[in-house]
Order: structure tokens, then sequence, then C-alpha cells
């Protein structure tokens, strides 16, 4: 069901709607960004409508909403082992259809991989109702060559044009609140139809480019910082340390706390034995889950195409740049 | 021909080796000029003099070999230069068709600072006009330059006062996934204020020079940028005497704490000069009140806010010539 | 309420060996069904976990033997029987079993690798695994890091045992040399029935398999023991990932004709 609802009246809506839910949303943090006078454009709670910001791609993904950056496994005391029982509301993230779609890579890792469910993630995920935001599309984005451009996966549509918001609203649960506020109106989601970039991703990838010298260019060109892999929305490697509180050494907690394919130490074990020291090994890692190890274990590609990865590289690493590299490389060993 | 090298020289214009040829000073107050004031220093340098531009030491431009005859002319030309100067400065220099009412306080530089670099801790060229904007124009000789970030690339220790950017960095440890990059990188490259313990980091307050590369570092934005600060060092300078680098007077101390530090130097100076020389070095002065009557009296009735340090005494060092213990 | 499958159980020390300076073997009490080859998450709260293969087991017991390498595992060393830590899993596929009935088996092992065929090798001995022969190659560093040492007297009376040292010492009077030496010197009866386990660090791995290859072993009949960085033992962490393969979910154990699939 679509509606017209003016902003005064959709600034009540999201009033009456943060009763009941946590939201999320695009915001600015003012002066927040890594350069002096710069901001920061990031996911973050938002108490009113104005906050949101429309027009602009977040530099962090919505991701940490559910598997946050640090969270704490256990609660250690000094003869018990307690998990954390924080209740909290349900969720509702305003996200673009990429970063929806975003979420199906997540839940494949946390909630499908392997025999068991995550049940950290599970607790977070199960709250999520996600409204959907429109998309013109932004520098570096490639989503329409993966179809994550559109998604279904979505309670509500909101489109703030001049005076009015249009909106859909697909959760029955819903559509009670958005009468109340705006008159009926055929609303469809604007979804990007076609990006700057267009590309394929090679469908068939062989072995022979693990051995293929384009990744030395990326041995000397990446600094390993993982900027990469923390901004983008897939991401889901972390690692679990135990804490022992110096206030009282009897207690602790065991958390997990995002980690990097990217960043030093990642493969290392005791005995100091590691794999992929190079970083271009690792980028071919990362470049290779993203648009091929993934896919092989779940059917779909775990890249939703965001562009993330290229927005925050500081070495002006293109992903997409890669997978055109790739896709030529195999097409070059198709034809011999 | 008669010529008042005094009053030529207030006026911004030198006594040159060639005789009747002179050579007129630009202030570039931060160092940032627009292309309009480029293409007229061009034409002023075509038309009056050997179409050469110099570019000074202090960020201005030196046009040479302009007759001493024209200046009157010159001073007409540059209208424009005095009027941009009043506008990013804020001075009201009253007159702007005579030519530069004074030069002793030298042009305020600036290093390119955040409008570009991506270490700077603030808008240099910015500070630069606000300082200009205060102290000029005044025949008092002082030289100040501003700096975007401790790694001082306008060599500010080599001023008399030299303004470096500072940031209070400000972690949040939830959003830390322990990579160490702020912690390798201070330690490496800073003063070594980090350190890494129970997958958390800790900042040495006393040890931290406010560069903010930590917040550069670190790649999920656990450093962020909080307050603005300035560190202010004094009295540094070259010369035949007793070269020297600057030392450290304010630390953590605002922007208008830096103003007002700027303005109050004046009143010093004025208080204090010898005037029966012809002129008299800001430094040389500080060294015959002594430093305690300096701060005393640079920061009467400035608000120095919580964070500040000031010096508790200084050290100027340096080299004296006719020590020749080097050698 | 979702069961919590980072949860860990925990369990009491019966016993403890000492099989080196720095390998204890730790008998714990439990009921826990676990296979040869799988592995555990051990931890003490407050310092940390880590995965630890099972080296045996029976009724109402399981064997863990740790080398003390860092935070954890120190930890681990400082404890005495009636003392208790945590354990969670058993996680990974284990030994094939079914593909080793009635096959001539070659167990090389290198030094902690030995830990992980332990129970295989006692199976064996009991007559619960049904194998034609069993034959182990087992190297160590010195002869004082030699691991289960009365296992390996015990069990050559049974079947042929050969051991070696990279660096012999006064009172050693047996081999010295690399285990691909003693690889190099076997006279393999039946090729094709012979199955090959191979267990050690990653490059002792390597240029052993490589050796069994020369002699004609199929790489469908060798098995590898993966050892990789991992922080949760069920396919969340993505530390152990290899290519598409997860070696806490799809191994440790892997195929070799698999594991040279696996490129890093
Ligand atoms: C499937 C699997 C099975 C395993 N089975 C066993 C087993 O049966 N027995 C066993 O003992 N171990 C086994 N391990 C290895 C064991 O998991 C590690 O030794 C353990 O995680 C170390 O944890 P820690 O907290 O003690 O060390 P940490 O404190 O986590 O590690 C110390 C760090 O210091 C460095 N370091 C530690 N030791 C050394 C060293 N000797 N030389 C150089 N650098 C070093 C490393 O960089 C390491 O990251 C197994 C591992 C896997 C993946
Ligand atoms: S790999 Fe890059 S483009 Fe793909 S989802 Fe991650 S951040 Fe976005
Ligand atoms: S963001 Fe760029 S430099 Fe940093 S790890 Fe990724 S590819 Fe390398
Ligand atoms: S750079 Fe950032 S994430 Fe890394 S240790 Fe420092 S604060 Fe933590
Ligand atoms: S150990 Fe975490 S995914 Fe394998």
């Amino acid at each position: 069901m679509g509606y017209k609802i003016y902003r005064e009246k959709f600034a009540d809506l999201f009033h009456e709607l943060r009763a009941s839910y946590e939201i999320y949303a695009p915001v600015t943090k003012k002066d927040k960004g890594m350069y002096s006078d710069t901001d920061l454009i990031t996911y973050d709670k938002v108490e009113s409508f104005t906050e949101i910001v429309f027009d602009k791609k977040t530099f962090f993904s919505p991701k940490e909403i559910v598997f946050p950056i640090r969270q704490t496994l256990f609660y250690f005391t000094e003869d018990s082992v307690l998990e954390p029982t924080k209740l909290e509301k349900d969720i509702v993230i305003f996200a673009r259809a990429c970063d929806i779609n975003s979420f199906r890579s997540l839940d494949a890792i946390f909630l499908q991989n392997g025999p068991y469910e995550d049940p950290y993630y599970k607790k977070l995920r199960q709250r999520v109702k996600f409204i959907l935001l429109p998309c013109d599309g932004f520098e570096n984005c490639y989503c329409a060559c993966l179809g994550t451009n559109i998604t279904d996966n979505y309670s509500a549509y909101v489109d703030v044009r001049d005076d009015a918001v249009y909106c859909k609203v697909k959760d029955a649960y819903w559509k009670g609140l958005w009468s109340k506020y705006g008159e009926e109106s055929e609303v469809e989601p604007r979804y990007v139809s076609k990006n700057e970039n267009t590309f394929e991703i090679p469908q068939k990838i062989n072995n022979s480019i693990f051995e293929h010298q384009m990744w030395s260019e990326y041995t000397n060109r990446c600094t390993g910082c993982g900027r990469c892999t923390v901004v983008c929305p897939t991401c889901t490697c972390f690692t679990v340390h135990d804490i022992r509180y110096d206030d009282n050494s009897k207690y602790g907690e065991r958390r997990r706390v995002w980690a990097s394919c990217q960043i030093d130490g990642f493969t290392e074990m005791a005995g100091g034995h590691g794999y992929r020291h190079k970083q271009g090994e690792r980028t071919r890692f990362r470049v290779l889950h993203k648009i091929s190890d993934f896919k092989k274990r779940f059917g779909f590609q775990m890249c939703v195409g965001c562009g993330r990865c290229e927005d925050a590289c500081q070495e002006y690493i293109s992903l997409k740049n890669c997978i055109h590299k790739i896709s030529e490389i195999m097409a070059e060993e198709e034809k011999v | 021909m008669s010529v008042d090298t005094k009053k030529l020289v207030k006026n911004a214009y030198r006594v040159t080796k060639e005789r009747y040829l002179t050579a007129l000073r630009v202030r570039v107050p931060g160092g940032h000029l627009d292309t309009k004031q480029m293409t007229l220093i061009s034409r002023i340098a075509d038309r009056y003099g050997r179409g050469e531009v110099h570019i000074t030491t202090r960020q201005g431009f030196e046009i040479p070999g302009i007759p001493m005859s024209r200046m009157e002319e010159v001073n007409r030309e540059i209208t424009p230069l005095l009027d941009a100067l009043q506008k990013t400065t804020g001075i009201d220099l009253k007159v702007t068709f005579e030519g530069y009412p004074a030069a002793g306080t030298r042009n305020v530089s600036a290093c390119i600072g955040n409008r570009v670099c991506p270490f700077a801790n603030y808008d240099t060229t910015r500070l630069a006009q606000d300082i200009e904007g205060i102290i000029y124009p005044n025949d008092f000789h002082v030289k100040i330059a501003v700096s975007g970030c401790p790694n001082d690339c306008i060599k500010a220790h080599m001023q008399d006062v030299g303004i470096l950017g500072q940031v209070e960095p400000l972690y949040d440890s939830k959003r830390c996934i322990g990579c160490k990059a702020c912690v390798d990188n201070c330690r490496k490259r800073v003063t070594g204020a980090l350190k890494f313990h129970n997958f958390t980091v800790q900042r040495d307050h006393e040890k931290c020079t406010g560069c903010g590369e930590c917040i550069l570092k670190c790649p999920t934005a656990a450093w962020t940028r909080g307050e603005k600060y300035y560190s202010v060092v004094i009295m540094g300078r070259t010369g035949k005497k007793n070269p020297r680098l600057a030392a450290p007077f304010l630390r953590w101390v605002a922007r208008d704490v830096v103003l007002k530090i700027c303005e109050n130097l004046y009143s010093y100076i004025d208080k204090h000069i010898d005037r029966s020389l012809p002129k008299e070095h800001v430094g040389n002065i500080v060294d015959r009140t002594g430093y305690p009557v300096f701060r005393d009296e640079v920061l009467q009735n400035v608000d120095l806010g919580e964070r500040a340090m000031v010096a508790k005494h200084i050290n100027f060092g340096g080299y004296e010539y006719h020590s020749n213990a080097s050698f | 309420m979702i069961r919590n499958p980072y949860m860990p159980q925990e369990a009491e020390i019966l016993k403890i060996f000492q099989e080196t300076d720095i390998n204890y073997t730790f008998r714990l009490k439990t009921d826990l069904k676990v296979k040869s080859g799988q592995f555990l998450e051990v931890s003490i709260p407050r310092i940390g976990e880590a995965p630890i293969s099972v080296s045996d087991f029976g009724d109402g017991y399981l064997d863990l033997t740790i080398r003390k390498v860092g935070r954890v595992t120190q930890a681990l060393h400082n404890l005495q029987p009636g003392d208790k830590f945590f354990i969670r899993g058993p996680y990974g596929n284990g030994f094939p079993i079914d593909k080793l009935k009635d096959r001539r088996l070659i167990v090389a092992a290198g030094g902690t690798g030995l830990a992980p065929v332990k129970s295989l090798i006692n199976q064996y001995y009991n007559d619960s695994l049904e194998i034609k022969s069993l034959q182990l190659l087992a190297g160590f560093k010195s002869p004082g890091d030699i691991l289960f040492s009365s296992e390996l007297e015990k069990w050559s009376k049974k079947f042929p045992v050969e051991i070696t040292v990279d660096r012999g010492s006064e009172n050693w009077k047996g081999r010295v040399g690399l285990v691909t030496k003693l690889v190099a010197d076997l006279d393999i009866s039946e090729v094709e029935n012979t199955m090959v386990i191979v267990v050690g660090p990653p490059l002792m791995m390597k240029f052993t398999t490589q050796e069994f290859v020369k002699k004609k072993i199929s790489i469908g009949n060798i098995y590898l023991s993966f050892e990789r960085k991992m922080s949760c033992g069920i396919g969340k962490c993505g530390h152990c990932k290899i290519d598409d393969t997860y070696v806490c979910l799809e191994g440790p154990v892997f195929e070799y004709s698999k594991a040279i699939q696996l490129l890093d």
C-alpha cells in the first residue's frame, strides 16, 4: 500500500515508531571525519527524522548494528559463566537495497555456515525490520551488475521528495500507523537500474589465478590497514579474546572483535606459523572470497557492490578494477 | 634624487644594492592568494620591474628592479592587493592606494593546512589571516608562522611565535578492533604515547603531542577528533648572534588564546622595547626582561582553559657564534 | 532460547602425564563422544580459548596433549589433577575410519602431530580398528621431545614403529634425520592397498607427502591433518578458511587430492 505523507506528519509518525523501535539510519557526525573539519556519514541510532541523511552513502555499513565491532560473549565471575542478557527493543534500519541485501551474506555465514546458528547474531538479527531507501547510485557502486540493486526484503519504503514523504508499506502490522498520517497514493520503490560502472563478474575463475603475477601489484600498493574489510557490509570475520578486568582479576569476559584478513596476524598461530604473508596474497584471498569462494558455498555472490571498499582505500585500490583484471585474464585463458 | 629610506622601508620597499632601484614586498598572509592577485603581481613586475618575481621565505613576493621614482604609481596599482588584504584579514587600512602602511611585522606564514593536507588539524590559512588581522599594520619586528600539526612543515620553530595545531584524540573502545595501527605508528613516528593493554588502547596525555595521527591510522574510527587545540613555541631565531629553535611556551590552548597572546605580545614589546636602538628584535627583549615577565604580561587577561599547560621556565639554548666549542 | 554453541562445559582433570618438558597430557572426566582426529575448544575463563586435538579417549574420559606455547597453554600447564577447565566440541571431521577398513596403514607424524593420531593407533593396538597392518613413522626435534615414550615402546612390540630425531644426543642410539628420509627408505609392498596419514608441522607435511607420492601412493589414499588459526571452531570466525573450505568444518583432516586444491 502506498502513501503520501507531509513532512511534519511524517515526523509524528517517526516519533510514534520510535516509541516501539530503536531506529538506525545514515547520519552526519559533524567533524568526526578522519580529516579535520570533515564529517563522517555513518549509521547511528536516530531520535528524529530530521537527523537522517538521505543523499549520501555511509562510510561504514549497517552491519555493526547486528554484528557489533566488539561483543561480549560471556561474563566471568569467580565461579560462573554468564551470557549477556540485555533486552532491547526491536530494531528498524533505514537502508538502500544493496545494504539490505548485504544481510543475506551475513545471514549465510552466521546462520547457515556449519552446524550451528550464531546465537548472538541471531538475537539481534531477528529483531530487525528494514525501511528501504530509494537510490540513484553513487561513485564506485556496481550493484546493478550483481542484482543487489533490488530487494523485496523490507517492511516499508520511504522516499523524501520536496515537502512530502512517499511511502510503500508491506508490513501488515505497520499499515495502520502509516494510514493514520497519510493519504493513499501509488508508490513504487525507485532503484538504480544502471550504475556508472558496469561489468561482469567472471563466472568461472580458474586456479591459475592463484599463481598469476597480477597480485604482486597489490603487494606493493596495499598497506594492510584493513579499511576495505571493516567498511564492507559483508565481511564477517572475528577473533575471540578473554579479558581479565584490571580492577578485579577474578572477573572478566570473553568477547569477540572484528578481524581482517588484510591485517597482520589473521592466520598467525602459536609457533610463528602463518599463511598469506604478502599483501597481494591477502588481497587475492579477500577478492576471491567476495566474488567466488562464498558463491561456491552459498550459490550467490557475497559482495553486494556497494563500493565502500574502494571508497575507503587510501591507496586507491579498486575492487572493480581488480575484478576487471581477473575477467581479462580468464578471457585470455579461454582463448588459449 | 632625494629618498626618505625610513619611509620607503615602512612602505614595504627595500633599499637594494642597485642605486635608485627598489623592490616591493607583497604580503601574502598564510601564503594563500587567488590568481587575480597573482596576475596583478606579475603585471607589476612586467610593467615596473624586470619581469621577475622572487618568492620569499615568509611566503611573500618580492618584486625587484622597480625604479624608486615610480613607487607612487606602483602603490596606486597595488590597491587591489591591499583591498584583498583587508577583506581576508578584516583589517581596516583606511587608505589602500598608498601602498603598505608598515613592514616591521612580517608576513604571517603558514603551511598548506587542512584545506589540502590530511595531517593538518585546522585551517592554517584562516588562522594566519586572523592573526594578520590583529597584528598588522605594525612596525615592531615580529615573525609569526602557523603550522597545521606538530610536523611543523612551516618551521614555526624558527619564529618568534610559532603555532602548531593539536587535536585531542578521543577513543571509543567499543569501536576498537585491536589492530594496533595507532600504537605502532605512535611508537615509530611520534612519541609513543599509546599503549595496548588488555586489548584496549591507553593514551598517556603527558606524552601525547596532539598530532592526530592515531585518528588517521584507525580503520574503524575508534579514534575520532575531539576539540582543536594549539601549542605555541616562542623566540626561535636565526641570525648572526645566537641562532636557536623556539622553545615550548603553551600547550593545549584554544584558538582565541592564540589570538589574544599575539595581541598581548605587542603591548609587551611596546612596554619594554629599547627605543634608543634603530630596531630591537622581540627575542632580544625577552632575553633582557626574562621569560617570567614575558609570560605574565602575554598571558594577562587570557583565559587559558582547563587543559592548558604553561612552561614554568625556558632555557632557550641555541648556540653563540663566538663560542667555538664544536671546533 | 537458542542453544549457545560458544558455551563451554566444565570438565575435571583426572590425571596429568608429563610427556616432555613442554608437553603434558591431561586426562579429563567427560562423557563427550569424540572421534579420532577431532578437536575441542579448550578454555580457561579470563585467559582464553585454544583448539586442541583429542589425543586419546575411553570410557568416561578423554586425553588432550598440550604443548606450552602461549597464554592459554601456559595457564593449562599450571593446573593440577582435581582442577577444572572448560571445553566445547568436538569439532571437525576426524579420520576416515571407514576408508581405512582392511587396508594397510602408514602413519607419519611430526612432533605434536602424533597427538591427534594417538587414539587411532591405540584402537589398532587394542584390536578395535579393522585394518590389515599399521606402520608408524615418527619424527621429533630431539630425543627430549619424544612424546608418548611408553606407548611407543608398547606399540613397537606389536607393529613396526620407526623413530627419528632431527638432532641426536649423547645417549641417543636411534636414527637421526627427517621423517622424509624414513619415507624415502620405505619399501611399500601393496601400494594400491596402502593408506597414509601425515600429521605434523606444515613443512613436514608438505615434504613427507611429496615423498609418499614419489612412492606411487595415490593422492586419494593420503590424508593430512591441517592446523590453522581458529577462533570459533564452528564456521563463523573465518580464520581457518582456505578458498571455499573451512578447516574447522570440512577438516582438519583432508584427503591429499583435496588438500592440493587448497591454495594459500
Ligand atoms: C585443529 C587444531 C588442533 C590442535 N591440536 C593441538 C594439540 O593437540 N596440542 C597442542 O599443543 N596444540 C594443538 N593445536 C595448537 C594450539 O591450538 C595452539 O598452540 C594454541 O592455540 C596456542 O594458544 P595459546 O593461547 O597458548 O598461545 P597464544 O598466546 O595464543 O599464542 C602465542 C602467540 O605467540 C606466538 N608464539 C607462541 N608460541 C610460539 C613459539 N613456540 N614460537 C614462536 N612464536 C610463538 C604466536 O605468534 C602466537 O600467536 C591445535 C591447533 C588446531 C588448529
Ligand atoms: S567487497 Fe566492497 S563492494 Fe563488495 S560489498 Fe564489500 S565493500 Fe561493498
Ligand atoms: S583498504 Fe586498501 S590499503 Fe587498506 S588493506 Fe584494503 S586494499 Fe589494502
Ligand atoms: S588503530 Fe583503531 S582499531 Fe586499531 S588498535 Fe588503534 S584504536 Fe584500535
Ligand atoms: S575456526 Fe572459525 S571459521 Fe573455522
